[in-house]
């Protein structure tokens, strides 16, 4: 008789290849969990979502260092999975809230936005990816006619975090048009790394300081906005 | 009192200096000395030599830096829009690698010192060597194979070609990059550098695992300094974390200085890389931006007291963001002179 693998024995083995940048072998183990049986809820729910996040929130091990090639690939991978099986699950999940993200005026790295992105999207976030380069009329633009209750802004260089094109022009915008209680404004990047209180300079309400964290980070200002 | 030049020989020999040499990266600080936008300032070989030769004078460090900014040779491969800022490092505005076929054609230039962003900066160097009269080195900068791909293609498709892509395209592209960084070594050597600041911050342990590491980047390492020779040559951690790769930099390339990020810890680079290696500790230099003078020369004193335990030590920045003020990179200069003197 097979075996059935368990969860948490799948979990591990994701973990593995997460761990090891393997992509061709994470997939494999993800379609060797459908085919066994296991429901594409519990495939993103228990395996998934939580590989992510243990990877991308560095929680493999305390004396590993978790690079950004493994943040990439675990989120990643958890975007396009969540993406094939969602049309799969018994019922259509909760969209948790809607976030309109991209990079700041100016700057044209777009990696760490793309980990966050896979982050936001395995945890049921509606997100709108305004890529790199965005102007700050654009994301208020967006995120009214999205109805979003988050405006994420990523910066990878000190002068795009903290030039007047940047997250503070973006909230003037905010103040000017009335929508301090309709919209939060979360930054992430860098130069935030570096600097700890940074993201209260250039306006922002918070900041996440692992895409890991990013989904928690945006639940609350979500919840903030609603109540 | 010694020169930079004498300071950083004195590395290089192992005899006593009066202090620890000071690297000092401002570059688009330049423009400000000189009161012209960015885009003027880059676009002439005359003005950043002047620009760098000024800021040097003005704050006392030991090197000059005959660099114009990281794109440049995204530009000198094909890069059609390089976007200036009013008060940050340019950026790459086109990407030349979009499709697998973009790498297939992907072509070097045939003619680097007649390429005419190429010329200009070999007139930087010129002069910054002129000036320097064999005072203070003159320091140029490359990108390593492995990471001059994330300004042609972007980083995330980057990371997804070296990690699960072709190998014959990721190999191919290699290839090309290291020529690429072989002969701008050696161009730039020819026009005056005389120590050439390896940059390659894919490679770090930011980035890849260390067992991707030895696997995809070392070997292209050792490749990019076969043909110029490893000698003068500075390993710059470019914003990633390198101490988890020093040992096998160490053991297989020849380098002999290793340029550290501000988190890298200094003691346990020192123990992986022994007593001849040379090392720089960088500080943080973000947060120049607002500590107050007490916090910079805390910071620096600590910098300095963990690179004075022993083996040849320099003094870093990373970077200097534009915004940080005047009056926190004199701060920064006059700590590192008070708690450098040896």
């Amino acid at each position: 008789m097979t075996e059935v693998p368990t969860v948490h024995g799948i979990l591990d083995d994701y973990l593995k290849a997460l761990f090891d940048t393997d992509k061709a072998g994470a997939l494999r183990i993800v379609q060797q969990a459908l085919d066994s049986g296991i429901t594409p809820e519990s495939v993103i729910f228990e395996v998934v979502v939580p590989g992510m996040e243990q990877m991308v929130g560095g929680m493999i091990s305390l004396d590993t260092l978790i690079t950004l090639s493994q943040h990439f690939l675990a989120s990643q991978i958890a975007e396009e999975v969540t993406d094939r099986l969602i049309p799969l699950f018994a019922s259509v999940p909760e969209v948790q809230g809607s976030v309109v993200i991209g990079t700041s005026h100016g700057d044209f790295h777009g990696l760490g936005k793309k980990i966050v992105i896979g982050c936001l999207r395995a945890r049921m976030f509606q997100v709108t990816d305004l890529g790199i380069n965005v102007a700050p009329e654009l994301f208020i633009e967006t995120a009214l006619a999205q109805k979003a209750e988050v405006i994420g802004i990523s910066s990878m260089m000190v002068h795009t975090a903290t030039g007047p094109r940047g997250p503070k022009r973006v909230r003037e915008l905010m103040l000017q048009q009335g929508l301090e209680e309709k919209l939060r404004l979360v930054v992430g990047g860098a130069p935030y790394r570096f600097h700890d209180n940074l993201f209260r300079e250039v306006g922002a309400d918070a900041w996440a300081d692992t895409a890991a964290n990013a989904p928690a980070v945006v639940a609350r200002l979500v919840q903030e906005v609603r109540s | 009192m010694m020169t930079g030049m004498e300071r950083f020989g004195a590395l290089l020999t192992g005899v006593p200096a009066d202090r620890v040499p000071i690297a000092c990266n401002l570059l688009d600080q330049g423009a400000r000395e000189l009161g012209v936008p960015l885009k003027e300032y880059y676009s002439r070989g005359e003005l950043v030599a002047e620009g760098q030769l000024r800021l040097r004078e003005k704050y006392g460090y030991d090197s000059l830096m005959g660099m114009f900014y990281s794109a440049l040779e995204a530009e000198m491969l094909g890069c059609r829009n390089i976007v200036y800022a009013d008060d940050g490092p340019p950026n790459v505005g086109h990407l030349v690698i979009n499709t697998p076929r973009d790498i297939e054609n992907l072509c070097l230039p045939e003619d680097l010192e007649g390429h005419p962003r190429f010329r200009e900066l070999v007139t930087c160097l010129g002069i910054l060597k002129r000036e320097s009269a064999g005072r203070w080195p003159v320091l140029g900068v490359v990108t390593a194979s492995f990471t001059l791909p994330a300004m042609l293609m972007g980083i995330g498709p980057w990371m997804e070609l070296f990690l699960c892509g072709d190998p014959l395209l990721r190999d191919r592209l290699l290839e090309l990059c290291s020529q690429f960084c072989s002969h701008q070594i050696m161009a730039l050597r020819e026009a005056g550098a005389d120590l050439i600041v390896y940059v390659n911050p894919v490679a770090s342990a930011t980035f890849i695992t260390t067992q991707k590491f030895r696997e995809l980047a070392l070997p292209w390492v050792s490749r990019d300094l076969e043909k110029p020779g490893s000698q003068g040559v500075i390993f710059f951690n470019g914003g990633g974390r390198i101490n988890p790769i020093l040992a096998d930099l160490k053991q297989h390339t020849g380098i002999g200085a290793y340029y550290l990020n501000p988190f890298d810890d200094i003691a346990e680079a020192r123990a992986i890389l022994g007593p001849e290696a040379i090392i720089a500790g960088a500080i943080n230099d973000i947060r120049l931006i607002d500590w107050t003078p007490q916090e910079i020369d805390r910071e620096v004193e600590r910098i300095m007291r963990a690179g004075k335990q022993g083996g040849g030590f320099i003094f870093g920045t990373l970077l200097m963001p534009f915004s940080i003020p005047e009056r926190n990179i004199r701060a920064l200069m006059d700590a590192a002179i008070r708690h450098g003197n040896c």
